[in-house]
């Protein structure tokens, strides 16, 4: 194995171990109320963020290729994405408190990464492409972007089912806000779905000749757009704004998971690979 | 009458775009669960006859091409369609509206925002908000205004986005009516037509690129295509992801196998020579009803005990052809061929050499795929002005008492813009109570 891989396996691991931390801290504010426990997550949350990328380039590096193009890359990327949104939106919407429902979700996901063989294979020619590379990556993003959405939208249902004492009027936004936020993250996800269809689309005509042929993944990823789209009409036509659009963000991110997944797991096809 | 407007407004309507949306991401996942394209008797035995005759029935054996799916999307185009058409003349009234304070003058509330001292406080909130160069003016009253928008295009965002799924829908079925696929395979040297069409493709040469690790890096085949009618041609390389346009016909390296030449030979003297791909047939000419199937090739060919005829590597160490002989449509023989092995049957004898890979090539042209990807690139854009380019307005005027007020507009941007807003108006901006 060469020198980067190594290191990129200790980053990997040290990364998962901090995300780990910062989702027991993240519980000790909200279900002790310890004020502290809440930042120092936010600051364990972002020294795992940086060792996660650090350990991503190395991999990149170790390869000689863009990390993204077996089960373990993917998954590990799509952990980082969600950490990256959930940053940006912390950052962006001052909502603290979203550390404490992504921190499971990337920590699930990026422990599902563990499990994955590290292995770096060859490419075969078909995957030799930098539309792949868009490809992937916008779905990165737009993946992390629907993780976020789907933390909000929880946290939204929870406020709906009455969560609202003094420790929630003082750290979780209120309704509207949260319904805002999830917008704005469902916004950044759709049009980033919307680009890796496309570039997936390109990627097939120049690889099989078609750009798109009702390949299951392919089927999936539009059935999870149409969902999305659904859920910016649903908020559109007034009255359901809030709580269903809530509930169509989760249904959406179960889609996402099941595109992501799922569809390598239980159904055929060309993309079985990747 | 009364009745058909009432069509006419559903069919316009978001309700129904929602519908069939939910129709078409319930065929699409119920498509991509039950596996397409199977028999009856398929169905059967993987389901249950009822089933199986419900699949037929509602063709959920062929969901994305059935009359049903179809009908739906051409719904989807044409609420589309109406929903834009109607949509546009209020857009474009908007989209002017913009420009001219005096629709925000009209619309304000008298007294329930935040007022803040004077002139150049307001001035500062447009700043701090990201507006430049109000433009000032009296109203009516004679009162002085700011006023100034941004992102107009911002409008058009979601109008654009749905021309661009009509495009892309169009561009797409177009493609599917009128595209024409052939698929030619051979080794160097073989020539052959292409489907019903003029043209003829040859192969010049084929190579398949191996790393270290004898795992493959690219397949790369050197053409010629030939104009049948005026016995022009045009040569082009294809290898994976780089597929080359001769005569408007688009050429892709689509996947590989084994060839090899078979001889059949009369009493010791060679009467038939060809090259034949593994799966395809060889007809022996001087006998008729005589027939080589050559079913598969192993190049460092052993016998598994559990698997059956197996091949250790891709390295040609070991030659083995699998072939089955016919006779008048019966199998009269079916074995691995290696070393010297040889077939005889009465006088014939069928030798198998010279194996070697031949290349498959894929031929396609579908003139719609460039108004297809216009689609996707004007949904792509339509997205980024909806989502990133907010349109919104900021209005300040001054009160009787010298004080001013400000509104904010920003439909989409919401909660967002108008604490945004809030905190522009510092308690310093803000007038004394
Ligand atoms: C797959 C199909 C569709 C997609 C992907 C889609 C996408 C979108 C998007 C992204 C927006 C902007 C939402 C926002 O800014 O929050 C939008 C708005 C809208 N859509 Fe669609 N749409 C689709 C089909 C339809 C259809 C068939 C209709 C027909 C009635 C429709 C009617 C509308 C309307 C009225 C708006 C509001 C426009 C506005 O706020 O300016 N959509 N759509």
């Amino acid at each position: 194995m060469n020198g980067y891989l190594q290191v990129e396996n200790t980053l990997f691991t040290a990364a998962m171990v901090l995300y780990f931390v910062s989702m027991i801290l993240y519980f000790l504010f909200f279900a002790m109320r310890r004020e502290k426990a809440g930042k120092a997550g936010n600051i364990v949350m972002s020294a795992a963020f940086v060792l996660h990328t650090a350990a991503l380039v190395c991999r990149g590096i170790g390869a000689g290729r863009f990390p993204l193009t077996n089960q373990y890359e993917f998954a590990t990327s799509f952990a980082w994405g969600i950490c990256l949104v959930c940053l940006i939106f912390v950052w962006r919407f001052r909502f603290q408190a979203l550390g404490t429902f992504a921190a499971p979700v990337i920590f699930v996901i990026i422990g599902y990464a563990a499990m994955q063989s590290r292995e770096v294979k060859e490419l075969m020619p078909a995957l030799r492409s930098s539309w792949l590379a868009f490809h992937v990556s916008s779905a990165i993003i737009s993946y992390g972007a629907f993780g976020v959405s789907f933390a909000v939208s929880l946290i939204f249902l929870l406020r709906e089912r009455g969560k609202n004492n003094a420790f929630w009027e003082s750290h979780i936004p209120e309704k509207n806000r949260l319904d805002m936020i999830s917008y704005r993250a469902v916004a950044l996800g759709f049009l980033f779905l919307t680009f890796v269809i496309v570039t997936g689309a390109i990627w097939a005509e120049q690889a099989w000749g078609s750009y798109w042929s009702w390949d299951p993944k392919e089927t999936w990823s539009l059935v999870t757009w149409i969902i999305y789209a659904l859920y910016l009409h649903l908020r559109i036509s007034r009255g359901w704004r809030g709580k269903s659009a809530a509930i169509f963000a989760v249904i959406g991110f179960v889609c996402v998971i099941f595109t992501y997944i799922g569809v390598n797991t239980f159904l055929p096809g060309i993309h079985s690979y990747a | 009458m009364q009745a058909m407007k009432k069509i006419w407004k559903f069919m316009s309507s978001m309700k129904f775009a929602l519908i069939l949306l939910v129709i078409l991401a319930a065929a699409c996942s119920g498509g991509s669960f039950i596996t397409q394209g199977q028999s009856y008797e398929w169905y059967t035995s993987a389901y249950s006859e009822t089933a199986a005759a419900a699949i037929k029935l509602l063709g959920l054996d062929h969901v994305f091409t059935c009359w049903w799916f179809i009908v739906i999307t051409v719904f989807l185009c044409v609420n589309l369609l109406l929903c834009n058409v109607l949509r546009a003349p209020h857009l474009v009234k908007r989209f002017r509206g913009m420009a001219d304070p005096a629709g925000m003058l009209r619309r304000r509330a008298p007294g329930d925002h935040t007022a803040v001292a004077g002139a150049e406080d307001a001035q500062k909130v447009f700043e701090k908000m990201g507006f430049r160069n109000p433009k000032a003016g009296t109203d009516q009253e004679g009162r002085a205004f700011l006023y100034a928008y941004r992102h107009r295009a911002g409008l058009w965002g979601a109008w654009l986005c749905h021309l661009g799924i009509l495009v892309l829908i169009v561009g797409f079925a177009l493609g599917q009516m009128t595209k024409r696929e052939y698929t030619v395979y051979g080794v160097p040297g073989q020539s052959r037509p292409i489907g019903d069409t003029h043209y003829a493709l040859s192969i010049d040469s084929f190579e398949i690129g191996l790393r270290g690790d004898d795992t493959v890096e690219q397949y790369t085949s050197g053409l010629t295509m030939y104009n049948i009618d005026d016995g022009s041609s045009r040569s082009a390389q294809v290898s994976v992801n780089h597929p080359a346009t001769l005569y408007g016909m688009k050429l892709y390296q689509n996947s590989t196998g084994y060839a090899a030449d078979i001889a059949v030979l009369k009493d010791g003297k060679e009467i038939q020579r060809e090259t034949v791909c593994a799966g395809e047939v060889l007809e022996v000419e001087d006998k008729e009803g005589l027939a080589i199937a050559f079913m598969a090739f192993y190049p460092d060919y052993y016998m598994d005990a559990g698997t059956g005829p197996m091949t250790r590597s891709s390295a040609m160490n070991n030659p083995g052809y699998l072939y089955q002989a016919y006779y008048q449509n019966q199998i009269i023989g079916m074995n691995v061929l290696t070393g010297e092995d040889v077939i005889t049957i009465d006088e014939y004898t069928v030798v198998f050499s010279d194996p070697q890979s031949y290349t498959l090539i894929q031929i396609k042209q579908d003139r719609f795929t460039p108004m297809a990807l216009a689609g996707g690139l004007i949904i792509l854009a339509g997205l980024f002005l909806a989502f990133y380019l907010q349109s919104a307005a900021l209005l300040a005027w001054e009160e009787e008492n010298g004080s001013w007020r400000i509104v904010g507009e920003c439909r989409k941007g919401g909660a967002l813009f108008e604490e945004r807003l809030a905190e522009c108006i510092t308690p310093e901006r803000r007038k004394p109570e």
